[in-house]
C-alpha cells in the first residue's frame, strides 16, 4: 500500500491531487464519459438495427403477400 | 480449429456468440476498472518527479494502447475480409472504428492535460503526438470513406484498403519514442523483464488496461450485433433473432 493509502478520499488533500486536481480529475471525468458513450451508442445502435429489421421483414413480407 | 474458424464467417453465429460473450465481457471489465481507478487513485503512491499528476498515466496509457489495439483489429479484420472474402471482416472493421476512435481522442486529450503541467504545454509537434494525431484522422478517414460510397460493398472495400495502408503508422507511433528525441516519456511498463515502475502502481495499471480491452471486447460484440443485423437485414435467420 502507498503513501496516500492512510490519507482517505474524504480528506481534502486526496481531492486536491498534490495541486494537479484541474488536470487528474478532468482526465478522469473525459475517461469515464468516453466509456459511457461507448456503451449508450453501441447499445443505440444495435437497437436501431433491430427496428430497421423488423421494418425490413415486414415490408418483405407485405410485397409477398 | 479450422472449423471454428470458418464459422466465424458465419452472420448468425457471431452473432449469437457476441450477445453470449457481451455481458461476461462487461462484468470482467467493469471489475478490473473499479479496481485499477481505486487502487491507481487512492492507494498507489505519488511519483516521486510528476507527484499527484503521474495518476493520469491510469486512463492514458490504457486509452493510447487501446486507440493501437482498435485499429490493429480493424486492419486486420479488414485485411481478412479483402483476402478471403469473408464479410464478417468488414463488419468487425466497421464496428472497431468509432470506438477506436474515441479512446484515440482520450489518449490526445488525456496526454495533452498530463502535458501542461509536466511540460509546460498543452500541445507540441511532437513525435509520438503528431503520429498518433494522425491515427486519429486515419480513423475519420476509414468511417467517412465507408460512409461515401453508395454501394456498401464497394465502401467497406475502399475503408479496409485504407485501414491496412495506414498500419504503417502503428510501428511509427510505437517507437517514436526510440526513433526521434521526443518529449514523450519512454517504455514504462513494455519492460515486461523490468518495469520501471513498483508493483503499487504497476498493478492498477494492468488492470486499467485488461478493463480497457475487455470493455473493447464488449463495445465491439455489442456494435458487431448491429453491424451484422444491418448487413443481413432480410436473411431468414433475422427473423428469429428479431423477435427474440
Amino acid at each position: 500500500m502507498g503513501s496516500r493509502g492512510g490519507e482517505g478520499v474524504t480528506s481534502g488533500g486526496f481531492w486536491a491531487m498534490g495541486g494537479y486536481a484541474r488536470y487528474v480529475w478532468p482526465c478522469f471525468a473525459l475517461a469515464i464519459s468516453i466509456l459511457a458513450w461507448n456503451l449508450w451508442s453501441a447499445r443505440r445502435y444495435h437497437e436501431q438495427a433491430l427496428l430497421r429489421a423488423e421494418r425490413a421483414l415486414i415490408m418483405a413480407g407485405s410485397e409477398r403477400a | 480449429m479450422w472449423t471454428w474458424f470458418y464459422r466465424l464467417a458465419s452472420p448468425p453465429f457471431v452473432y449469437r456468440v457476441a450477445a453470449r460473450l457481451t455481458p461476461w465481457l462487461l462484468l470482467f471489465a467493469a471489475a478490473m476498472i473499479v479496481y485499477g481507478l481505486i487502487a491507481g487513485l487512492v492507494f498507489a503512491p505519488p511519483d516521486y518527479q510528476q507527484g499527484d499528476a503521474f495518476r493520469i498515466i491510469y486512463v492514458h496509457a490504457p486509452s493510447a494502447w487501446l486507440s493501437l489495439f482498435a485499429y490493429m483489429t480493424m486492419a486486420v479484420a479488414g485485411g481478412i475480409a479483402l483476402i478471403w472474402r469473408i464479410k464478417m471482416g468488414y463488419a468487425v472493421a466497421a464496428a472497431a472504428a468509432p470506438i477506436g476512435a474515441s479512446f484515440t481522442i482520450l489518449a490526445l486529450v488525456t496526454g495533452s492535460l498530463w502535458g501542461k503541467p509536466m511540460w509546460g504545454t498543452y500541445w507540441a509537434w511532437d513525435p509520438r503526438l503528431t503520429s498518433e494525431l494522425i491515427l486519429l484522422f486515419l480513423y475519420f478517414g476509414v468511417m467517412s470513406l465507408r460512409a461515401a460510397f453508395e454501394d456498401a460493398g464497394r465502401g467497406d472495400r475502399a475503408a479496409a484498403l485504407l485501414a491496412l495502408v495506414g498500419v504503417v503508422n502503428v510501428p511509427i507511433i510505437h517507437f517514436s519514442v526510440q526513433w526521434w528525441n521526443s518529449l514523450h516519456q519512454g517504455a514504462t511498463v513494455a519492460k515486461f523483464a523490468k518495469p520501471d515502475m513498483p508493483g503499487s502502481m504497476l498493478w492498477p495499471l494492468l488492470a486499467m488496461l485488461c478493463g480497457f480491452m475487455l470493455f473493447f471486447g464488449a463495445v465491439l460484440c455489442m456494435r458487431l450485433r448491429g453491424e451484422v443485423l444491418n448487413r443481413e437485414r432480410l436473411a431468414s435467420w433475422v427473423r428469429g433473432a428479431v423477435k427474440a
